[in-house]
């Protein structure tokens, strides 16, 4: 190992005690009720995944309740109206609450373990995305016990999720209770992209990056950029059902299409976001079992990007049958053949990986095995579902309905399954039974094929998806029976595979280091893991450290590399180059806290209480947990409980907060890719009503006062030169009138908020009769939130001058809320030209 | 210029409709659809019509294709897990991977995505209704929760109404607007090809022949609530001749003339509980409901839960809620059973 040993720590075993009570002091674990506060990765991203688990198991009974009430024609097993609600939730639950959180789950478990790190970037933004994703996904669980699901099928196409033809609280219990589980998607995508780009140790350069990171930076990426717009629709369909905002509304000049372009918009690249780290795991474990470093890593990362981008292009072949434009579906058609290149990329990759290897065939490798089958099969008919007359035909039919679980359950359960049997060791120190296991996924494969493979035949006769019933004499009869038997044999695998879960906690065998004999860094990790997962962070030279130096695991453990020291209190990882791996800061990391959970509860009341349209308390929970929120950010940067000194190891680099460009900035980036991701779903929304919604009427004069709007943009614009030179005088290491700058930016904000305030209520929108000024009203509110919230970051900065956490030597935070400035004032002055000015200068 | 090519498309397309399919090709394919049993009133591979047919075919070359693709590449896969391993030098190892990548990581997949855009695309757009010398049937059918009103427009912009039931004429391209009342539905006859969607505010086309006359089922294939499942209508496929006959009944003099035969009590009910949703041409005029006016002609009764014979419709009103849970006619607890016989009986006339 060619690191340089500069704690030179010594090597008697009372030192190292002390360092590894150090580090247990400040990144341990506290137990009964402060368990809530945790907000390490480790315990966050088992808490994911034993969350999904049980979120799984609850979508598992719904399939099995569907396929006894269809096993057989004319049954009365469920009424109707039940059996919808069971299909929407079982839907529902698979991808939101399964699917989606049990992948992030994984990778945040992993990922700081697999990049040399100690925790996620933004521990706390961790935490609050599980509690939001617990109670999220209780209160829409909590539905089905009140026979009060949703029961428009789980992509709510309007308008038969409105409230005029789902009246009941079914649909609310959806758009409220998924808009709040993604909070915690796109939160967990946020922290994991920085967390990958940022926080890698020390020679980690982009290219030697684990495989998997890459597939989970893809994913998270496209997390942040794919979400908003479901976001931005479930907000709008909850508007038109609480309130009459006719969006979606032909007669009020809205168009139901719009929703079905927002969800795919959303739902085609979240296939993708399901899938990439499923392959992830694939491409992590073939490796390991041919016992040869990946072929073509080069061409791997290819695949990725280019499924990435081409991702975003494909969601209109979930809607081939609306009658869209022959050429449309023509670019459409091929664009979604595409994928199968960066598809084929990988399949062969991983067989020239086997070819040339010395393959050991062990328990993980019979689902990566099991993986391939059904996964090339689904990759086939969706090859074919992308021709577009097959497709009319088999549309909406049981054909699809085979090829989706083929997919998904192929492509993202079946790895999945491989990866948890891979990394048990490293969850709980013990290794699985190999004859449960084996039991376990023979069940569950043949099972799952005699279900699906026969469901593509019921599909060709003509069997439409969501019946709850149907004749005898379609010849659908006896298909719909096997495909029963096989979901049942398929649920007695996963009980096998649950009990074998369960037995190995207890009675599996301890697992040695390195079980697999792998060459990535989480298994330098103590077995079961610690909350710091390293002593010291190593250098890393190739992209398999372990191969390299099979003795790092325990250098690592006995200190002998770099950042071995917590005696000042602080949680340390390093900030490194995110191209080159070169360390430029340490990163010091909030502990444990409150705040996170306090917040998610009082979110969960704004949603409870919308959901029973009790408004004052939603307007009392959600001025509570702003107030957390701002608590919360409070304790940052040169905040005594963050970083009490800014004292390092000789050296190594400077605290991230007494720099200009820590990861806060980069979050900060990161976020607003989302939330421009909203807004550009916004405008395309506004835009498509504009042109294409069949009833759509422009006033002839405007109601919104274009002087105001531009004393608006003007006002905000001053107020961000202001902050820009605050950054300026900053970076120059002058803090000499901070504080009055500040506040003058503030100031300006409060002013422009107000104005914005007065235009919104004087511009008289009759938001309940036309979609155009229903769609008004909501890109206004968008932005008074971000100019009054502007204003307020920038009150709280000055705020924190006077107590001496910003100046000159802590000059980070300035940094972080200019961009959000900037963002803001780009944001608002397209909005002024979209919403004000280009409807003059076009007209209706 | 662009008139000429318009003609030409046209022309081209009714050459493609009226193509018939070689019988020793029919035979071919027959064999393994006896065997499997495709056969059915609704599956998409027993085509009684020419887009169908074409969609049929290309689904079973795709099949054959990709099953090809499949055993290789599972095969290829397990053949590499279970060999015996060689040595290879780092040159032939890098040739090797390039191999595969190139050879089953690109070409694979691009000469396929080529081969099936060649094939597929000109199929699609043969549904689209261009423009036609002579101009076909137009169909107009509007989805509702969760029953189909069908109407034939004629030149005077007038209509013949009926619902629950397509009529169409054999061998020739009949043209389908579709548009939805409430929620969105879709327009499918699986046997001669489609779906296209039902959406309120828009109406879509698509253009469909069936080759012989017959009896197809269609389906409202997209999911629209409770009464989703039964959205099955019978489509009554004749000859040109028995097409214009049936149409000619149907006419505004020839329907009403049938409600004569009603008597004063039955009509005095159906004035008090049915009128105001249902239409009966000469009666009344009610629009929520499906139109009655030919009723006691049509092959099933409540979107495929009834086989229409003496007595079904009685049935029908005593039990509907039952036999289709929650469709929208309230139930009628509050009518003794002779008066809903009678109601039954009668509206079993409406024959044309």
């Amino acid at each position: 190992m060619t690191t340089l040993n500069r704690q030179a720590t010594p090597q008697d075993p009372d030192h190292l005690k002390g360092l590894h009570d150090d580090l247990q002091e400040v990144w341990g674990n506290p137990r009964g009720i402060r368990a809530l506060t945790i907000v390490n990765h480790t315990t966050v991203g088992l808490r994911f995944m034993v969350t999904g688990m049980v979120f799984f198991l609850i979508g598992g009974i719904l399939a099995m309740l569907i396929r006894t009430q269809i096993a057989m024609p004319d049954q009365n097993f469920m009424n109707p109206d039940i059996y919808n609600q069971v299909t929407t939730m079982h839907g529902t639950v698979m991808m939101f609450l399964f699917a989606i959180p049990m992948l992030e789950g994984l990778a945040i478990y992993m990922i700081p373990k697999m990049i040399g790190g100690r925790d996620l970037v933004c521990p706390r933004l961790s935490a609050l995305g599980y509690f939001c994703y617990l109670f999220g996904g209780t209160i829409l669980t909590f539905s089905i016990v009140l026979e009060m699901a949703p029961n428009s099928g789980w992509f709510m196409y309007t308008p038969l999720s409105s409230s005029e033809y789902s009246p009941g609280l079914g649909s609310d219990f959806w758009l409220l209770g998924i808009t709040f589980v993604e909070i915690s998607a796109v939160s967990a995508g946020v922290e994991l992209v920085v967390s990958i780009l940022r926080t890698r140790t020390q020679g980690m350069a982009l290219h030697k990056m684990p495989i998997f990171a890459w597939y989970i930076l893809a994913m998270a990426l496209m997390i942040v950029v794919g979400f908003p717009p479901l976001i931005l629709g479930s907000i709008l369909l909850e508007l038109e059902r609480a309130v009459g905002m006719p969006f979606f509304d032909v007669a009020g000049g809205g168009d139901p299409l719009l929703w079905q372009h927002l969800f795919w918009l959303f739902g085609h690249p979240e296939v993708y976001i399901i899938f990439l780290p499923a392959a992830g795991v694939v491409s992590t474990l073939i490796p390991v079992f041919a016992g040869r470093p990946l072929v073509g890593y080069g061409w791997v990362v290819f695949a990725i990007t280019v499924m990435g981008f081409i991702s975003f292009g494909l969601w209109v072949h979930h809607m081939f049958t609306v009658g869209i434009p022959q050429l449309a579906q023509a670019f459409f058609s091929a664009a979604s053949m595409l994928v199968a290149i960066p598809t084929a990329i990988q399949v062969f990759v991983w067989l020239a990986t086997l070819w040339v290897g010395k393959p050991r065939f062990e328990l993980p490798m019979l689902w990566i095995v099991g993986f391939l089958v059904i996964f090339v099969c689904g990759g086939l008919t969706g090859v074919m579902l992308a021709l577009v007359p097959f497709n009319w035909q088999v549309h909406d039919t049981h054909f699809v309905v085979a090829h989706m679980h083929y997919v998904l359950v192929g492509g993202m359960l079946f790895p999945l399954m491989a990866g948890l049997y891979y990394w048990l060791p490293l969850f709980s120190g013990r290794m699985p039974s190999e004859t449960i296991g084996k039991w376990g996924f023979w069940l569950v494969f043949i099972g799952f094929n005699v279900t699906f493979l026969i469901m593509h035949w019921t599909g060709l006769l003509g069997m439409p998806r969501r019946i709850y019933t149907y004749d005898t004499g379609m010849g659908w009869d006896i298909f719909n029976l096997i495909s029963s038997i096989g979901g049942f044999v398929m649920s007695a695998g996963f009980a096998v595979v649950v009990i074998d879960l369960l037995l190995h906690f207890r009675y599996g065998k301890p697992a040695k280091e390195n079980p697999w004999r792998a060459d990535t860094l989480e298994w330098a990790n103590s077995l079961p893991p610690s909350p710091y997962n390293f002593v010291s962070l190593p250098k890393i030279e190739t992209r398999h450290p372990l191969w390299d130096d099979p003795d790092l695991p325990r250098t690592i453990r006995e200190g002998k590399h770099r950042l071995a020291v917590a005696s000042h209190g602080r949680r340390e990882l390093w900030g490194s180059d995110p191209l080159t791996g070169k360390l430029r800061e340490v990163i010091h990391l909030p502990g444990n806290s409150w705040w996170p959970f306090c917040a998610a509860l009082a979110l969960a009341v704004v949603c409870v209480s919308l959901l029973i349209r009790w408004y004052p308390l939603a307007g009392i929970a959600v001025i509570v947990a702003g107030v957390f929120l701002l608590r919360w950010s409070w304790e940052n940067g040169a905040h005594p409980r963050a970083a009490p000194d800014a004292r390092v190891q000789e050296g190594d680099p400077p605290l991230h907060s007494r720099t200009l460009d820590g990861p806060g900035l980069w979050t900060m980036t990161t976020t607003m890719i989302a939330n421009g991701a909203f807004f550009l779903s916004f405008l395309f929304g506004w835009f498509y009503l504009w042109t294409v919604s069949p009833e759509w009427s422009m006033p002839d004069t405007s109601p919104l006062s274009l002087f105001a709007m531009l004393a608006v943009g003007l006002l905000f614009a001053v107020g961000c030169t202001a902050m820009e030179t605050c950054v300026h005088r900053l970076r120059q290491r002058n803090d000499l009138g901070l504080r009055l700058r500040l506040l003058v930016a503030a100031l300006l904000g409060a002013v422009a908020s107000m104005v914005l305030l007065w235009l919104i209520l004087s511009a008289d929108l009759a938001i309940t009769e036309t979609a155009h000024d229903a769609v008004l009203m909501v890109g206004l509110v968008y932005a008074l939130f971000h100019v009054s919230l502007a204003a307020l970051l920038s009150l709280l900065q000055a705020l924190r001058v006077g107590y001496g956490y910003v100046s000159a030597e802590a000059p980070f935070e300035p940094v972080v809320v200019a961009y959000f400035w900037r963002y803001s004032v780009l944001m608002l002055w397209v909005l002024v030209g979209a919403l004000a000015i280009l409807p003059r200068v076009i007209g209706g | 210029m662009s008139e000429r090519k318009e003609r030409c498309t046209a022309s081209c397309i009714q050459r493609a409709g009226a193509r018939q399919v070689n019988p020793a090709t029919l035979l071919a394919l027959a064999a393994p659809l006896a065997l499997m049993g495709c056969a059915g009133d609704k599956s998409i591979l027993d085509p009684a019509g020419q887009v169908a047919r074409e969609v049929a075919l290309i689904w079973w070359v795709m099949l054959s294709f990709a099953t090809v693709v499949f055993v290789s590449v599972v095969s290829l896969w397990l053949y590499a897990l279970l060999r015996k391993h060689r040595e290879h030098t780092p040159t032939q190892e890098r040739r090797i991977v390039r191999y595969w990548i190139v050879g089953g990581g690109l070409l694979l997949p691009g000469l396929t995505i080529c081969a099936l855009l060649a094939f597929g695309v000109p199929t699609g757009k043969r549904v689209l209704p261009v423009p036609l010398d002579n101009a076909p049937v137009v169909i107009e059918v509007v989805g509702h929760q969760w029953w189909w009103e069908v109407r034939y427009p004629n030149a005077e912009g007038e209509a013949v109404v009926t619902a629950n039931q397509i009529v169409m004429p054999a061998g020739e391209p009949v043209d389908f607007h579709v548009t939805a009342a409430d929620v969105i539905h879709s327009f499918w006859i699986p046997r001669l090809g489609g779906k296209i969607d039902m959406l309120p505010g828009r109406t879509n086309r698509i253009r469909l022949d069936a080759d012989a006359p017959g009896r197809l089922l269609a389906q409202s294939a997209e999911f629209s609530g409770v009464g989703y499942a039964h959205m099955t209508f019978p489509v009554e496929v004749l000859p040109r001749e028995e097409f214009d006959a049936w149409l000619a009944a149907r006419q505004p003099e020839a329907i009403e003339a049938l409600t004569a035969t009603a008597d004063a009590a039955t009509l005095a009910s159906f004035e008090e509980s049915c009128a105001r949703c249902h239409r009966v041409a000469g009666l009344s005029t009610g629009d929520t409901g499906p139109d009655l006016s030919d009723i006691g002609a049509r092959a099933t009764l409540g979107g495929g839960v009834l086989t229409m014979e003496e007595g079904a419709i009685a049935h029908w009103l005593e039990h509907h809620q039952t036999l289709k849970p929650g469709n929208k006619m309230p139930p009628h607890d509050d009518m003794d059973a002779a008066t809903l016989e009678a109601l039954g009986s009668w509206l079993e006339t409406l024959t044309p």
